[in-house]
């Protein structure tokens, strides 16, 4: 059963030969970008902001291209990170070590064990299906639809202040504290529901004498 | 400075119009189940992007009764949920995968008749 897991060996590869094709495809961007930056073409938040949509870009254009599902599954990961990168450069650190903790850490590292309890590792390649080119169609209609959106519009941005921590509390527990507490209602029954869904039918010998011990 | 592009909201939205364009296809062309839950994740990313770039550039729905900390707050439950529906999901890809041998979507036709 061990040896059926895609670590060490595995993953060691995939983190060597994705980070080398990584640094290779980003030493070009972060050449202009820092060449701009010391041309005083771009602020240093530019140069930030261009380098982290480079990294979520091509983060979910690997998740998408990519044929193995566990490259797939780490390639997200960057675009994750990355968003978390932009939530800091718009001001908001509690929401990205949010995104960096629920992201980051539990959605990805959930995402990794359903590869492996499904066997991914087995056989990392399932071809996309016969609805390919009419996705592909669909998302670069809906995509291009609301960039083009986006960019004609007239935004006449303000900057609003900053947002610290504790006003997001103060918020999050006094105005919205029914919300919070549904939330955390929801929580409780996708925890009991995964288990209740993710239980073998038949009672392993220790559990099932564990019932007849309680009743 | 120059008179260069500076970060505005419309680039952060276009990022996230992106990303969600690519949610889109991954959850759509992908036959792995999982592979559906990443794109799935995508999408949910990509409107929190939406959601805290208005919250903190959109200052001037601020005057028309809009609240920064709003914006927040909501990213806060969609993360929430979303961290609550990816664990039911993988459940039952694996409870799928143990009945059938497989998350292949196409090979999943229980309810085609």
């Amino acid at each position: 059963m061990l040896n059926r897991l895609p670590i060490p060996a595995q993953f060691d590869r995939i983190i060597v030969v994705g980070a080398t094709i990584a640094v290779l495809g980003a030493l070009p961007i972060a050449a202009v970008l820092i060449a701009l930056l010391l041309l005083d073409e771009l602020t240093a938040p530019e140069v930030v902001f261009w380098a982290v949509a480079a990294l979520i870009v091509a983060g979910a254009l690997g998740t998408v291209l990519l044929p193995n599902i566990v490259h797939a599954a780490v390639s997200l990961v960057a675009t994750l990170l990355g968003v978390a990168g932009i939530y800091l450069l718009l001001g908001s650190e509690f929401l990205a070590l949010v995104q960096l903790l629920v992201y980051g850490g539990g959605v990805t590292i959930l995402l990794l064990f359903g590869l492996m309890l499904t066997r991914a590792a087995d056989d990392p390649v399932i071809a996309d299906g016969a609805q390919k080119p009419f996705a592909f169609g669909v998302a670069a209609l809906i995509g291009g639809i609301f960039v083009a959106a986006v960019l004609d519009a007239n935004w006449s941005q303000t900057d609003a202040a900053a947002i610290g921590i504790r006003d997001i509390g103060q918020r999050l527990f006094r105005d919205y504290g029914v919300p919070f507490e549904i939330a955390s209602l929801v929580l409780l029954v996708a925890l009991i529901g995964a288990i209740a869904i993710a239980r073998s039918d038949q009672p392993e010998p220790e559990a099932a004498e564990a019932e007849e011990v309680t009743t | 400075m120059s008179d260069g592009l500076s970060v505005e909201l419309a680039h952060y939205l276009s990022v996230s119009g992106i990303i969600f364009g690519i949610g889109i296809a991954v959850a759509l062309s992908k036959r792995n189940a999982i592979a559906v839950l990443m794109g799935i994740e995508l999408m949910l990313n990509a409107v929190n992007l939406a959601f805290i770039a208005f919250a903190r550039l959109g200052g001037n729905f601020e005057a028309a009764g809009g609240d920064p900390l709003a914006g927040h707050v909501f990213v806060v439950f969609v993360l929430t949920v979303a961290a609550a529906e990816a664990a039911v999901a993988l459940a039952l890809a694996v409870l799928v995968y143990r009945r059938r041998e497989t998350v292949d979507l196409d090979r999943i036709t229980l309810m085609r008749w």
